[in-house]
C-alpha cells in the first residue's frame, strides 16, 4: 500500500523529521509518497534514504512541488 | 545502510540562534538514525534551564519573536518544543558540571532528562564521534 505525507509549506528540516516519524510506523515493503515544496528536500530526501537504508523509488517535480516515492526496506 | 554515525556537539552560547541551530541539526541527525550527543557549557547551559526562552544576541533580540513566528509558519517548533522533541528522539543532553557550579545551576533547575558530565566524561563520548560541531 502507498501512504501519503503532505509536507507542503514545511521548512527544512521538518519534512525529514516527519518522514522519519511516519516511516517508523510503517511496515517493511510499504511505500510512501512524500510531498514537499522545500527546495532543500531535493538533496535531503535522497540523503535520508541513503543514510537510513530505505529506497527512493521515484522523484517527480511539478511547479516547484516535489513528490518522492519511498519504499521502506528496514 | 552505513554504520550508525555518532554526532557530538558542544554548545557554549545560550542565544536563540545557537540553541535552534544545535537542536535542528540534532533532531535531523536523530531522524536519520544517528547517535547524537550535545554538551552544554558556559552560557550554553542556560538553554537547559526549565522554562528557558532564549533570545537572539544584542540588538537582534528584538526580532526573536518575528523569527519564532516565521519558523512556526514553516512547521519548525519553538525552542522548548525542540528540546522535548530531542529527548523523545533519544538525543543525549549533557550539562557541564563546572558550569553548573559557576552559574549556580542545580540539576533540579534544568529540564528532566539532562545528564551531568565532567570534561573527561564528555571526551570519552566525543572520542568515538564521527562528526563534531562546536556551536559558540
Amino acid at each position: 500500500m502507498v501512504e501519503v505525507l503532505d509536507a507542503k509549506g514545511l521548512m527544512c528540516p521538518m519534512p525529514i523529521v516527519q518522514l522519519a516519524k511516519k516511516m517508523k510506523a510503517m511496515k517493511v515493503g510499504d511505500e510512501l509518497d512524500l510531498i514537499s515544496d522545500d527546495v532543500g528536500s531535493k538533496a535531503d530526501v535522497p540523503a535520508w534514504c541513503e543514510r537510513t537504508g530505505n529506497q527512493l523509488v521515484e522523484t517527480k517535480e511539478a511547479n516547484g512541488v516535489f513528490t518522492y516515492r519511498i519504499k521502506k526496506l528496514k | 545502510m552505513a554504520d550508525t554515525k555518532r554526532v557530538v556537539m558542544v554548545v557554549s552560547e545560550g542565544t536563540f540562534d545557537k540553541g535552534m541551530m544545535a537542536m535542528i541539526i540534532a533532531n535531523t541527525a536523530a531522524s536519520m538514525g544517528m547517535d547524537v550527543h550535545i554538551f552544554f557549557t558556559f552560557f550554553g547551559l542556560n538553554l537547559l534551564k526549565k522554562g528557558a526562552k532564549p533570545k537572539l544576541p544584542g540588538m537582534f533580540r528584538l526580532f526573536t519573536g518575528m523569527f519564532t513566528k516565521r519558523m512556526a509558519k514553516g512547521g519548525i517548533a519553538d525552542f522548548p518544543e525542540q528540546l522535548s522533541m530531542a529527548l523523545d528522539l533519544g538525543v543525549n543532553l549533557y550539562a557541564c558540571s563546572t558550569t553548573m557550579s559557576l552559574l549556580s545551576i542545580e540539576q533540579g533547575d534544568m529540564i528532566d532528562g539532562v545528564k551531568v558530565l565532567g570534561a573527561a566524561g564528555f571526551l570519552n563520548v566525543a572520542a568515538d564521534a564521527d562528526m563534531q560541531y562546536f556551536i559558540g
